[in-house]
């Protein structure tokens, strides 16, 4: 686990699309499958629910990271919900560039409700990226933290 | 701790604050202190708002910028509109047709007219024609009250001068139909017969206006008045490169001095003769001279490096005003007062000089034939550059400076506000007339008034 | 009967009583019905008593406050503070009251690099240190109205179109809360629109819209569809007034640049106009400027430092 800022633990928001990787959450914790415990999750109809505007006020409330999490390709229980998302991913990764916001905070990905496993680490990985980028300079008390001096001195 | 006038007189120190100077634009105020025998020690005219204009606009897309800096004023909109796009055109090198060129000056002179109407009746009208003895307490309400009859043709004039821009170009408070290259839009024959009849309405008004002022209110410039805030100082104000007549829109600065002499210069050229001066008490910063080789100083005793703008000072560098009313009544003032006339109070008469120069110019352009041609706009290349806009906006000179890199957003910008150059000689006129008025710690409701008035004159 | 106003502008630029003024159209009938008791742009009640003494900003009672201008420096938040004590109700009067408006842009930069700018490297200026005598400190940004006190009503629109002060101030005096428009400027718009997609990108506003000058503006193709970016799907309706005329900037041919802010409150403007275009299969990647459009509505923390300029 990188300790790069010390005491920092990343708040990451996930909206999960219903058919998808909710029921994969779902099956992960029936399989008590672990992931870390600071991901909150939103359960939506579709991934196309989501309006940019809710991502963006996640990252103006202070998340770390966001997650949108739709079906694969071609699986969307509404078609193409799906596509949409993906349209409109292009315009929050512009916004979020202008806020200030490293693009790597958000992530738009598919799964499907049998990925336990895959919904699980997806979520690990992006929890240990987030320790690497840091707090979000919209948290509240981002100025709390600093990156460790061991790592300043490398 | 009750105190009599002569024991504050008596005591330390005493601080006078009038906050806010009303019926002005803008937040200002004064601070006067006395000294030890109540004389005036000090009178300041802080400025205590400042927005950062020249900051925030670094980063935009020139062409942009003039649909945001005309948010400078909400009063004289049009003057920063245009002055910003000819900033803009300075920087892309565009060209603007012959009917651009008439339509932008057409807009930007009209936009004096409601101006002045402003002014003289909502702003400053109160002190002149409201009984005196209730002259703190005047305003266009109480004129409505006193006066009903007069009160609705001024509001009447003012709104339909308002209207007749909203009508052509889609709204007349932070209009955008000036544009880098020209104008949005061509006007029509119909809207041409429109306002060529609401402006002869408003010219007419003008007349009566300046014929109503001369017998109300001028011909009681009691010695008072005409000293009221008595300063001496130089004037500076565009005109007409050809044969020096007043303009607005489209001329060369003319700097004139104490003696009359004076430079000329084109609007790139203003950091040769003007800079500007901070205090630590005023968030405006304060133009003068350098171009005279005298630094600067506000003294009342030793002033150096200062000059007026606005009217009386447009009036004063102007050699002749090309319109034949106009003409006539400057003329008529000059015979009284000379040239340069430098009583502050002569501001009033000389904006209602220039109001009626204003309603002659707007019939003269709408006249020309040419003004109906429907090539109204250039294209436009965003590219680097630097581009100074100068236009005579109602209270001054105003400068827009901007420069911009070679995807033509702006890197560096600055301004400088028509009411800016006259905050040193406002400043001296308020010290004058406290001192004068201000005496072993007596300080009158009408003293104080008068002090406003003085700033008022200036239409701040 | 007459009801008592006190009316102040913060940071704003007066162009909001301006439109005040017009509201009557030909007569001051409609201010006449209220007793004005504090308008520094119209009439002489003063903060202070000026022999000296308090220096405690002194607003009369009333029953209806109007504040335009955004909050900026400190003494603009006492006299807000002090206004929502002493009026009944509290109208954020304007898109600077409602939104921050343009000064809020300033929002974007570090105070620092404003007075260095101003006082020190400004061309022909004399460099001098920072003003800071007797004039207020800046606050840390400038606020909308809702960010520091309670605010009653929003009335947006820079200025707000004439028939809708007249409309809030008649709802008002009529003991009713004021109505705003609940559609976007899209809705008043008469311009010709033919279907999703027919743009494919945007363009700066250095060429004309293509329009017959001797045609109605219903003739006119929606800009948006021209090619040229236009805020109106994303701004509040009212810049027609109420009389059925067209957006005010369209009738000058000019794209919409939102100044009514967004349709609802906490709208964000640029997000939802970046989703609108690519909803619609714009390709947003050469757009310029995209940081001005929120020129309007900055306050709320929308603009800030942290915000990258000139994204390429």
């Amino acid at each position: 686990m990188s300790d790069i800022y010390p005491g920092f633990e990343p708040k990451i928001l996930a909206f999960t699309c219903n058919w998808c990787s909710y029921a994969a959450a779902d099956l992960a914790g029936t399989a008590r499958i672990q992931y870390p415990a600071n991901l909150r999750i939103i359960r939506v109809m579709c991934s196309v629910m989501v309006h940019p505007n809710l991502v963006i006020e996640a990252f103006e409330c202070g998340a770390d990271g966001v997650l949108l999490m739709g079906c694969h390709p071609g699986e969307c229980y509404y078609q193409d919900g799906n596509q949409k998302a993906k349209a409109r991913s292009v315009a929050i990764e512009e916004v979020l560039s202008l806020m200030g916001i490293e693009l790597e905070r958000f992530r738009l990905v598919w799964c499907s409700s049998a990925e336990a496993e895959g919904f699980a680490c997806l979520v690990r990985e992006t929890d240990e990226a987030l320790r690497v980028i840091g707090p979000s300079k919209y948290r509240k008390d981002a100025s709390k933290y600093s990156k460790s001096e061991l790592i300043q001195c490398l | 701790m009750r105190q009599t006038v002569a024991e504050s007189a008596s005591a330390s120190a005493r601080e006078i604050t009038i906050e806010p100077v009303t019926r002005i634009e803008g937040h200002a105020r004064i601070g006067i202190r006395l000294d030890e025998r109540g004389d005036v020690a000090e009178a300041r005219v802080h400025i205590m708002s400042m927005r950062g204009f020249e900051k925030f606009i670094e980063g935009r897309a020139a062409e942009e910028v003039p649909g945001i800096v005309t948010r400078i004023c909400g009063i004289c909109p049009w003057q920063h509109h245009l002055a910003s796009n000819k900033a803009v055109d300075g920087c892309f090198g565009s060209e603007v047709p012959p009917a651009g060129r008439l339509l932008r000056e057409l807009t930007q002179v009209l936009a004096h007219i409601s101006d002045k109407v402003l002014h003289f009746f909502f702003l400053a009208g109160p002190d002149f024609f409201v009984d005196s003895q209730q002259c703190a307490a005047g305003n266009i309400m109480t004129i409505a009250a006193q006066a009903p009859e007069l009160a609705k043709r001024v509001i009447e004039m003012r709104y339909r001068g308002q209207m007749m821009l909203e009508k052509f170009a889609g709204r007349s408070i932070h209009p955008d139909a000036i544009v880098p290259g020209g104008f949005s839009k061509p006007m029509s024959r119909l809207e041409r017969e429109q306002l060529h009849a609401d402006a002869l309405d408003q010219l007419e008004f003008a007349r009566f206006a300046l014929d109503f002022a001369k017998e109300r209110v001028f011909s009681r410039f009691d010695a008072g008045l005409m000293q009221l805030g008595d300063i001496r100082t130089g004037f500076l104000g565009m005109v007409n490169p050809e044969d020096g007549s007043l303009e607005l829109s489209e001329g060369i600065l003319r700097l004139m001095r104490l003696d009359g002499s004076f430079h000329e210069f084109s609007g790139r050229e203003y950091t040769d003769f003007i800079a500007e001066h901070v205090e630590p008490w005023s968030y405006a910063k304060f133009p003068y001279a350098r171009g005279w080789d005298e630094g600067f100083s506000m003294q009342l005793d030793d002033p150096r490096g200062i000059y007026r703008t606005n009217c009386l000072a447009r009036i004063n560098v102007a050699d002749f005003i090309r319109t034949p009313l106009a003409q006539a009544e400057l003329l008529e003032f000059r015979s009284l007062f000379g040239r340069p006339a430098q009583s502050t109070m002569l501001y009033h008469w000389a904006r209602l000089i220039e109001l009626l120069y204003a309603c002659e110019k707007v019939i003269e352009l709408l006249e020309d034939p040419a003004i109906t041609d429907q090539q109204v706009r250039s294209d436009v290349v965003p590219k680097a550059g630097r581009g100074v806009g100068c236009v005579e906006a109602p209270r001054g000179t105003l400068i827009h400076d901007y420069s911009t890199d070679e995807d033509g957003f702006i890197t560096r910008a600055n301004l400088i506000v028509g009411t800016t150059h006259n905050l040193a000689p406002i400043n001296m006129s308020v010290n004058r007339v406290a001192r004068d008025l201000i005496k072993n710690g007596e300080v009158t409701r009408e003293a104080l008034n008068r002090i406003e008035m003085a700033v008022r004159a200036y239409d701040p | 009967m007459s009801l008592t106003l006190c009316s102040e502008a913060l940071s704003g630029c007066s162009g909001c009583e301006m439109s005040l003024l017009n509201a009557g159209g030909s007569s001051l009938s409609l201010l006449g019905r209220f007793d004005i008791v504090h308008m520094p742009i119209l009439m002489d009640h003063k903060y202070f008593d000026s022999g000296g003494g308090s220096q405690e900003i002194h607003i009369p009672k009333a029953r209806l406050g109007l504040i335009s201008g955004g909050v900026r420096n400190a003494q603009q938040l006492r006299i807000a503070e002090k206004m929502r004590r002493q009026c009944d109700t509290i109208v954020a009067f304007g898109t600077c009251a409602a939104y921050g408006g343009i000064p809020a842009m300033m929002n974007l930069f570090e105070d620092e690099d404003l007075f260095r700018r101003y006082y020190r490297s400004a061309e022909g200026t004399d460099a001098a240190l920072d003003p800071s005598q007797v004039i207020p400190p800046f606050l840390e940004r400038t606020f909308a109205l809702d960010e520091k006190i309670a605010v009653d009503f929003i009335l947006p629109g820079c200025p707000p179109h004439p028939d809708f002060i007249a409309s809030a101030l008649e709802s008002i005096l009529e003991g009713k809360s004021p109505q705003l428009p609940l559609v976007s400027v899209c809705d008043s718009c008469p311009t010709k629109r033919e279907g999703k997609g027919s743009a494919q990108r945007i363009r700066r506003f250095v060429k004309n819209a293509r329009y017959q000058p001797d045609k109605p503006i219903s003739e006119m193709r929606c800009l948006l569809d021209q090619g040229f970016l236009c805020m109106g799907p994303v701004t509040l309706a009212g810049c027609a007034g109420m009389n059925g005329g067209p957006p005010r900037c369209i009738e000058a041919r000019v794209p919409c640049r939102g100044c009514h802010g967004p349709v609802r409150r906490g709208g964000n403007q640029i997000m939802d106009i970046l989703n609108a275009l690519v909803s619609n299969g714009i390709d947003t990647k050469n757009l310029a400027d995209r940081l001005s459009l929120l020129r309007f509505s900055g306050a709320h923390g929308r603009l800030n430092r942290r915000c990258v300029q000139k994204a390429d």
